[in-house]
Order: structure tokens, then sequence, then C-alpha cells
């Protein structure tokens, strides 16, 4: 395997679910030393989140645990007990960054709070994952990802205008913040370059999340208007139906449309109120219907083909089958068949972007407690009699 | 004190990188803005044959720098306008390569080249450069020559195809693809940062712009399918598992609030809060199936409920029970909202002081957080860029010609 970028760097995973782990997922990628701390029997709650691998229930069959751990240790440990506090301690000493996404003061409750755990290592970065942050009245607030999607914003803008707000389908206020977490992760390794100190990082789900709406959070607070869900500034510029689905149609770059409108075989769209943006906003229906009888003699890729020839950012909604058997993923290898011993060998998203000299590696996800005898032995240098002991009273 | 604690130091993370920014649009200018606001000198290339779209379609009035979207995209960063069909823009623009950590574009395969700042020219100048190619589909492929904007990116990635009222509706945009690959831009150009202060090497990094939206946010998904076959289809604001959840409308107009209920004690919660007696009682209900097949009826009942209140009161009063509920905020009441402000999310720009803006997404202890300046008048840095970082004679100035100058729009 080549090189990679983090190959140096040790993170303890505190992070269960889908905020946490999805921004270790990525340091993992690129090399890290990810090692996820589960508790022993049933592990991070995700290992029991549907779907699961042939609809079978059971530890090792979770899709969603499967995709979001590749390339990551797994031990087992029991917070709960001072044994297993100790023990995390004596990893807090080896280890470059700890990240955790538990409620704000679980931590504190548990005795590894920044400061403790700063004390045992000055240079370590911790970084804290929440739903609201670490202060601030919504702190202990409940939420699931609608509730995310609610208080950021981001909900008030999605759907139809005449509808109710929309959850969008993937869990994007936790991604984001997965997102934003490897950002201030990153950074923060950049800082310890420079300073030879470590951080604490504190990132809210709702914050960096607003980071999606962040034009029309700015244009309220520098002009007043409010923005809601609707259709887009500038027309045409969306998804309309055609002989077999849905189609982009979007008139830019905008430089291209003059000519690009000619494939809609529509002589009447060389009128002057559709050739520049500032008039064609105002005419947005007799635009849609000028362009719809085309459309609905064409095929998806007959449309996205024609289109793009012309220029012009055009486009199909791909159903997932399509997206499988996509030309241009297959030619970049964007899937990579992954082996896991409970599941197979399976196709996974591959490299996220591509790295000329430090290339991405998707190595399958690991099983229950897979690293406990190389973590607790050979790193941390504890004697097998005091595994199997521990083992015994349920600390891993 | 930093908003995450701490000391104010002085080192920030990014201090003494710089960029040179040739990106245009959204998600490029949204990456370097996340360098920018953490340290990095950001100087963005603009060509005044061609504005970035973000400054607008008018040039009367030096309507380019009075665009309030370009102040939030753009702020902490410099501008220079440079013309690459000129042979003296060309040799600046080669000499801030040679003095600077990080090249990115975002333009179309092949258009750099063109110009002579193809990754093998930027090596050939500074072997340590980091390059960053965000296309929309990546540096090769059948699809690397078109071109897309989020909604492609969005359509054609199959992340679209998870959103709607319900699995049959008409498929909805989310929000944005533009800030996702924004994010994850900044994050490769980290990435590789830590490698080269490591090994001493820079590299050239392709990111397709498809490419990565559909890894962050549909991987399991993709997963799911890959493996079994087939995937859940939209399920509008229902969860596939939890019951009820949903977004129910709140006294006033496009009032809503969200809750949902994932266990026993949650539903117990909801019962109580609503007066529901007669729902404790029931043991179908006391079992997330029983509360899928009465979803519509629960719904209905919640809805008369909310109805009578307002969402933050709906909000308080369901999570003072122990329930994830949540008023929808639009963008003014997240102005107004008490736990950012808390939280002294929002930042006041310093210089001209007192105009608000948004604030960071994430926390470092003791790392300042500010809005230094909002987004760059054309060409502010062209002086500064010729004199103070390249070191030349003030003559080699670029200057542009007000009325030459054409945008995105034109």
């Amino acid at each position: 395997m080549s090189k990679q970028a983090l190959s140096n760097i040790r993170v303890i995973d505190l992070t269960r679910f889908i905020a946490g782990p999805y921004c270790t997922k990525l340091l993992a990628g690129f090399g890290a030393e990810v090692i996820k701390i589960e508790m022993p029997k049933n592990g991070d709650g995700l290992r029991n989140v549907e779907p699961f691998y042939k609809n079978e229930q059971g530890v090792e069959h979770s899709i969603p645990f499967l995709w979001f751990n590749t390339g990551k240790k797994s031990i087992t440990l029991n917070l709960k007990s001072s044994q297993g506090i100790e023990i995390i301690k004596r990893l807090v000493k080896t280890a470059d960054v700890l990240v955790e996404n538990f409620s704000p003061g679980v931590m504190m409750r548990l005795g590894l709070d920044y400061e403790t755990l700063k004390s045992i290592n000055p240079k370590l970065i911790m970084a804290s994952i929440s739903n609201f942050g670490q202060s601030g009245p919504y702190r202990d607030f409940k939420a699931d990802e609608i509730e995310l999607q609610a208080l950021s914003g981001l909900m008030d803008n999605t759907g139809a205008p005449d509808m109710p707000p929309l959850a969008a389908g993937p869990a994007l206020c936790q991604l984001t913040a997965a997102m934003h977490s490897h950002a201030a992760i990153l950074m923060a390794l950049l800082q310890r370059n420079r300073s030879g100190e470590g951080r604490y990082v504190d990132v809210s789900i709702m914050e960096s999340s607003m980071e999606q709406i962040e034009n029309r959070i700015n244009t309220y607070l520098l002009t007043g208007k409010v923005s809601k869900r609707g259709p887009h500034i500038f027309a045409p510029w969306g998804l309309y139906g055609c002989q077999d689905g849905y189609v982009n149609v979007i008139s830019a770059p905008f430089r291209h449309w003059e000519n690009g409108a000619e494939i809609f075989e529509e002589p009447r769209l060389r009128e002057h109120q559709f050739q520049h943006l500032r008039e064609r906003v105002q005419h947005r229906q007799e635009i849609d219907a000028l362009i719809q009888p085309w459309l609905d003699k064409k095929k998806k890729q007959q449309v996205f083909k024609a289109g793009q020839e012309k220029g012009l950012s055009f486009g199909f909604l791909a159903n997932f089958d399509e997206v499988l058997d996509s030309p241009q993923h297959r030619e970049r290898g964007f899937f990579k068949s992954v082996e896991h011993p409970a599941v197979g060998a399976q196709l996974f998203c591959d490299a996220p972007f591509k790295m000329s000299a430090t290339p991405w590696h998707t190595a399958a996800s690991p099983r229950l407690g897979e690293h406990n005898d190389v973590i607790f032995g050979s790193v941390l240098g504890y004697s097998d009699e005091e595994r199997r002991q521990w083992a015994a009273q349920g600390v891993i | 004190m930093g908003r995450a604690g701490g000391d104010i130091v002085s080192v920030m993370p990014l201090q003494g990188i710089r960029v040179v920014d040739m990106t245009h649009s959204w998600a490029g200018p949204h990456c370097t803005r996340v360098l920018a606001d953490y340290g990095a000198e950001v100087i963005r290339v603009e060509f005044p044959g061609r504005l970035c779209m973000f400054r607008g379609g008018r040039v009367e009035d030096q309507a380019y720098d009075k665009q309030t979207n370009w102040y939030q995209i753009n702020r902490n960063k410099h501008s220079v306008t440079l013309d690459l069909n000129e042979s003296l823009d060309q040799g600046l623009l080669k000499d801030l390569v040679k003095c600077s950590d990080i090249f990115i574009e975002n333009s179309r395969p092949g258009v750099l080249e063109k110009f002579g700042f193809a990754y093998n020219d930027l090596v050939k100048l500074n072997p340590t450069i980091v390059m960053l190619s965000m296309s929309a589909f990546g540096s090769y492929g059948p699809y690397t020559k078109y071109c897309a904007y989020g909604a492609v990116m969005e359509a054609v990635g199959g992340i679209q195809s998870l959103t709607a009222y319900g699995p049959d509706g008409k498929p909805q945009r989310i929000c944005e693809m533009d800030v996702v690959n924004g994010v994850g831009a900044a994050n490769a150009i980290l990435t590789a940062l830590l490698y080269r202060e490591e090994s001493g090497e820079g590299q050239r990094i392709d990111f397709s712009q498809t490419e990565f939206p559909t890894h962050a946010l549909i991987g399991e998904h993709l997963l799911e399918h890959s493996i079994n076959g087939s995937h859940r289809p939209p399920q509008g604001n229902r969860h596939h598992e939890f019951a009820p959840q949903g977004c129910y409308p709140c006294l006033g107009n496009d009032e809503w609030v969200a809750l949902t209920i994932r266990c026993e004690e949650e539903w117990r919660g909801l019962c109580k809060a609503l007066g529901q007696t007669g729902w404790l009682n029931n043991n179908e209900l006391a079992k997330p199936e029983g509360r899928q097949h009465m979803h519509a009826e629960l719904d209905a009942e919640i809805s008369t409920w909310t109805r009578q209140r307002s969402p933050k009161d709906a909000m308080q009063l369901l999570q003072s029970h122990g329930i994830p509920a949540a008023a929808v905020l639009d963008v003014s009441e997240l102005d107004s909202d008490p736990h950012l402000q808390a939280r002294e999310f929002f930042l006041t720009e310093e210089q001209p002081p007192g105009q608000r803006f948004m604030g960071m997404p994430f926390h470092l202890s003791g790392i300042p957080e500010a809005v230094h300046w909002r987004g760059p008048d054309l060409g502010e840095y062209n002086a500064e860029l010729v004199t103070k970082v390249l070191k030349r004679n003030e003559e080699d100035t670029p200057s542009f010609e007000a009325e030459k100058l054409c945008t995105a729009y034109d």
C-alpha cells in the first residue's frame, strides 16, 4: 500500500452512530490509526440499526455500521468501570486525537474531561461533537436528525413553497457536522505543529449545519430579507419531467443559453424576453411551457447529453442502479469491492477525493473487539492474565 | 477566552499558509473561506473579462463591490485582478505560485492547462505546491468536460432521489451541494498540508464535486443498495422506524414544530404532554409498529394540539417531557435565537465595524474567531500583491478598465 497522509496520527474514537463515526472514517481512510472504543457485548449502538445484511439482524450485519467504520480498529471497554477509565487514560498518553459525541456532561462524569486529559497529555486534541454544543440553553435538548434540520434553518428552506418544510433524506446535519469535525481536527493538528500544544474542539451540529444556508442567513443579516423554500432564483433552473424520469435544465453558464436553447426546437425561445436572465426570471411559467413539449419526447440521457454538448449544465436524476453503473464512476474506480468476514465482498464508495501522493484506502470495518489483543497487549503492554481477568469482570 | 475556552493564542491554525484561489461561484470560494477564516492568506485571482457570478450582473456604480453574498463567501480574503491572456499578468501569477503553498481551481479540466498552469507547470515553479482541482466530475472520465452546478451534482450523483414528500413524490433539492463540496475540498487541502509538513512533499488533488457529496451523504444508502439490491424510498417527514415523527403546524402562518418518538419512554412523555391518557393505556400504541400503523390518526391529534401553540412553546413543553422536538426556524429566527446568542455565535465585522456575520462552524480553544473584513472590493490587493508579496516594481501593478469589465451574466 502507498504511504498515507495521516499514518503517524493515532485517534481514540469514543463516537457512536453517525456524526462522529463519519469524521473518524475520513481520518482512517487517509491513514490515521483510529481505535474505536465500544461497549463490551453490544458495541456502538449503530450495530443494532437497520438495514442489515440480507435483513438478518446481527452485531456485524448493520449496513450503516459497515459503512461508517471502515478502516478502524475496534476494542471493547466498559467506561462504567474504573479499570476501563484507567485503560483509556493510558491510551490517551499515546494518542494525538480523542473524539467523542456523548451528550454534553458525560465525559465530565466519566472523569475524562479535557482538563483531566490535558494533564495526562498536553498535546492531545480533544474534539466533542454534540447536537447544540457544550453550552447554551439548548445544550441538553433531545434531538434526532429531523429536529437538527429544523433548528438549524435547513428544513424551512427545503421542500415546496405550498407544502410543509421537508426533512432531507440523508442525515444531512449529522454528516455536515462530521465534515466540520474532520476540518476542525486537521486544523488543530496543523496548529499543534506551530504551537506544540493540544486544543479542545467544540462542534455544535446545529451551528455547523447552518453553514449550508450561509447565503440565506447572510442575506437576512445584511438586508432583512427572509428566504423560504421555493424555486431557484434563476430560470430555467430546475428538475423537469421527461419521457423516462426527471432531468435538470439549467440555463448556465448563462453565456451558453442563447445558442443552447436551440435544442428545444422552439423558435419562440429566441424572443427578447427569454434572452437575458434578468427577463427570464420574470417569465418562468412561459419558459417551462415552451421547453416541456420537447422534454416529453426525450429520454434522460438524450437531454443530459444534448445540453452538455451545448456547454450547458444539464443533468438527470439518477436512480441507484444508474449510480452504481455510471460510466464516469466506473472509469474512475469510485466503487471498490471490500471483503468483510461476516458479509463477504461488497461494493463501497472508495475515495472521497483522489490524492496523488497519499491515496485513500477503504479497509473493512472492524468486528466488535477485533483488535483487543493487539491494542491491550502489544500497544499498551497489559499481560494476558490481566486481560483474561478483565474479560471475566466485563471490563473489556 | 475563546468560544471553546482557553486563553487566546496568537498562532492561527493556518498562519503562514498562502493560497492562490483561482475558483469562482460558490463551492471553491466556500473552501477558501474556511481556510481564510482559520488564518490562511487567501488571494482570490479574478478575471476582469468575466467576473464571478457572485459579483452580480451589473458593473454600473461598482455594483460588483456591493453584493451581499460576495461579502459572506469571500470574507477575510484578498482580491487581485489578473488577465491570463496578458503575458505580464501570467508572469505575476507565476511569481505568486513560487511563494505560495496552495493553488486551488474549479475550472473545466483543461482550461488552466491552456494558460500554462497545469500541475506539471506549477511544480516546476514550486516543487512543494499543493494543487487542488475541483471540477464537476473529476479530472478524467467520460464526463470530465461536462459542467455542473449543484443541482446537477445532486441529481446525477443520485443524492436527490432520497428526498421527497413521499415514496412517489417529485424529488426535492436539499441544502447545499456547494457547501458540502467546499468543506470537503478544504479537508483535502488540510490533509495534504499535514502530509507536506511531515514529508516536505506537495501533491495534486483531484476532487470531483459529484463524488464527494455522494460519498458524504449517501454512501450508506448506496452500500445498502449494492448489498441488498434495494433501498428505502423517500419517507417525507416520517421515519422508517420511529413513530410518530413529523412536522406539525403551529399557531400562525407557516409556523411548524418537528418531533420524533424513538422509544416507549418518549411515547409516554408525549401522551402526558398532550393529555392523551387513552393512548397511554393502549398496548398496541406502546410499540413502534402499532404507532406506525396508526400514524395518520396520531398526526391528526398531534396537529390539533400544536395548532394551539407557537413552535417555541410547543418545543419547550415537549422537551420538558423528554421528547425530541424542535421549532422549525427561519433565517430571521436564527438571528434572534437565544441559544445562538448565549453562545455568542454571530460575529461583528471589524473593518468597517458593525455589520453582523455568521460565526464559525466549529470552535478551537484559544483560537480567536473574527470576520476581519467582508468580501473584498475587486482588485483591492493589486498593489500589495506586486510590492509586498512579490516584491516587484510598483509599475507592474495589474489594473482593469471599469468600462471593459464583463459579468458572468453577460
